[in-house]
């Protein structure tokens, strides 16, 4: 018997990527005196925005041999309910400075990681923790949002197929990953291309002709006691075809 | 600009050529200006149904191959003057049609007419392929039967990939679904698939369904468009048909089977 408060005592936290969306304040003077106030002007003129947004200061736009004091400017840009919680780009001293104050370089999803700023003299904390890259194989699902009609066929290269529409009769769908149908399969569905024993197949309406898995395949005439009409998962348990009703 | 309609099926024999017939006409009756092209190069038939067999001269292929102008090809209809038909050769195969020379015939009736309706060929071949590439709408005919709608249901694919309209990226051919020789009798006895089971693979808008009815073969035997028989229920669902395609209402009729009345059943006797 474990509570969830049992658990958490056991795990006391869990570490997990994240994307988020940040506003960049892109800093285009290293003086803090011209910075803030004009802040503060804009934000005069639209009470609320910004209000203890966290923001990225942008430093690509500064001369990579004046860096501001970042110290006083973070100090100075709470003071306005602005919250700066790291920074993007810029020359390497400035990130530095900036990271010796206690704001941390962020990459921007896609972005080269920067350089990485030599040793700062104060304990830094974490970088953000960004979802690992993809491997170089990956590839996006490919999604179709119509019906697949009889004599059609559609073929996910290297990926999952979602179909937004039904499989009708004499329709094929085939996915080297995963083949998800948001409507009625009806048709013939084909996962895993040729070796993927973990491919799975999911149909809102289950109504197949034929499904296949990694070679593996099941006649409708074949479906035995499978839960036709019904929400359904294919995979497969060894050898053999697994349908399980999902609602 | 003319709106050209494709009436289309995939199978054979499931009622286009006579669809054609009876929406041609319908469409002149109501005063638009109508031409009919028989793209069964090789089985023309839609001539005989029109009942103007006897007039042809010239047809589609003399006009593409430069043998003839469009206007000695085309045949103006006796009953309805708004009314045009361009028959098919019976003496050439389908290679005889380009797709160059069809743009060019369809082209030069649209200055002259609202409506151009293209008869398809059966298959799903380059007949069927042209007799739908130009088409702005498409009249998709499917008999009560599993492989009738199934060959539907590939026209409609076909239509979406391989029209002039899908392969410029344009607004997709509008789509239209005519049930002919429905049997309410032999659907309710479960001999036939329900207008529900149709509706429900192929899933565009219905436009009629078309009674099994005698009338038909009595109509094309004697060259007149079954449309044109306002007592028979095909002629009325026709009728129908034409008028929801003009943006009217109309209530869908002969979708049940006839209820025996309580006199016929008391005595066992068959509804009249
Ligand atoms: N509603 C109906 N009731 C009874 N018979 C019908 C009906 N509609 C069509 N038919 C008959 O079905 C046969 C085929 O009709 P039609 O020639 O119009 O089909 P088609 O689709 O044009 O055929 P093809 O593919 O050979 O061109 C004809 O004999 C016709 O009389
Ligand atoms: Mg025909």
């Amino acid at each position: 018997m474990s509570s969830p408060a049992s658990e958490a005592r056991l795990e006391p936290f869990r570490l997990r990527g994240g994307n988020f969306n940040l506003l960049v304040l892109r800093l285009l003077d290293p003086r803090v005196e011209v910075i803030v106030p004009a802040l503060a002007d804009q934000f005069r003129r639209a009470p609320g925005f910004l209000r203890n947004a966290p923001i990225v200061l942008g430093l690509d736009d500064l001369d990579p041999s004046a860096a501001p004091d970042f110290g006083h400017l973070i100090a100075q840009l709470r003071s306005v309910h602005i919250a700066p919680i790291g920074t993007t780009g810029g020359a390497t001293d400035v990130r530095a400075a900036a990271q010796a104050a206690g704001l941390p370089p962020l990459r921007a999803a896609g972005a080269e990681l920067p350089v990485a700023a030599p040793a700062a003299p104060a304990p830094v904390p974490e970088p953000v923790q960004e979802m690992p890259p993809p491997p170089s194989d990956w590839q996006p699902t490919m999604v179709v949002d119509q019906a697949v009609r009889a004599g059609q066929r559609i073929w996910a290269q290297g990926c999952d197929l979602i179909v937004r529409g039904t499989v009708n009769p004499g329709a094929e769908v085939i996915a080297d990953g995963n083949v998800h149908i948001y409507g009625a399969l009806k048709g013939r569905a084909i996962a895993g291309g040729a070796e993927n024993l973990s491919a799975r197949i999911f149909a809102l309406n289950f109504e197949p002709e034929l499904v296949s898995i990694a070679g593996y395949y099941a006649v409708r005439d074949g479906l035995g006691d499978a839960p036709l009409g019904r929400i359904v998962q294919v995979c497969l348990i060894g050898e053999s075809m697994r349908f399980d009703r999902l609602g | 600009m003319a709106q050209v309609i494709v009436v289309t099926s995939g199978k054979g024999g499931v009622g286009k050529t006579t669809s054609s017939a009876a929406f041609a006409t319908g469409l002149a009756q109501a005063g638009k200006k109508t031409v009919v092209i028989d793209f069964d190069v090789g089985l023309r038939n839609l001539d005989l149904i029109m009942g103007v067999e006897r007039r042809v001269v010239f047809d589609i292929v003399n006009v593409i191959s430069g043998e003839a102008k469009l206007s000695q090809a085309l045949i103006r209809d006796k009953r309805v003057d708004t009314l045009s038909i361009l028959p098919a050769s019976q003496t050439r195969d389908k290679d005889a049609l380009t797709k160059e020379g069809v743009a060019t015939v369809i082209e030069e009736l649209s200055k002259d007419f609202d409506y151009i309706l293209c008869d398809s060929p059966a298959g799903i071949e380059k007949g069927a392929l042209l007799a739908l590439y130009f088409a702005d709408q498409a009249i998709v005919v499917t008999n009560p039967e599993v492989s009738s709608v199934r060959d539907s249901d590939r026209i409609l694919g076909v239509l979406q990939s391989r029209s002039k309209r899908a392969e410029e990226k344009k607004d997709p051919v509008k789509e239209h679904l005519l049930v002919t020789r429905y049997d309410p009798a032999r659907v309710e006895k479960g001999e036939m698939l329900k207008l529900e089971d149709i509706q429900e693979i192929l899933r565009i808008p219905l436009l009629g369904v078309v009674p099994e009815s005698e009338s038909v073969l009595k109509a094309s035997n004697t060259g007149n468009p079954v449309i044109m028989d306002a007592e028979s229920s095909a002629g009325q669902a026709y009728k129908d048909a034409v008028a929801r395609f003009l943006g009217e209402e109309r209530p869908m009729r002969f979708t049940d089977a006839e209820k025996k009345g309580f006199l016929s059943r008391l005595f066992g006797g068959r509804a009249a």
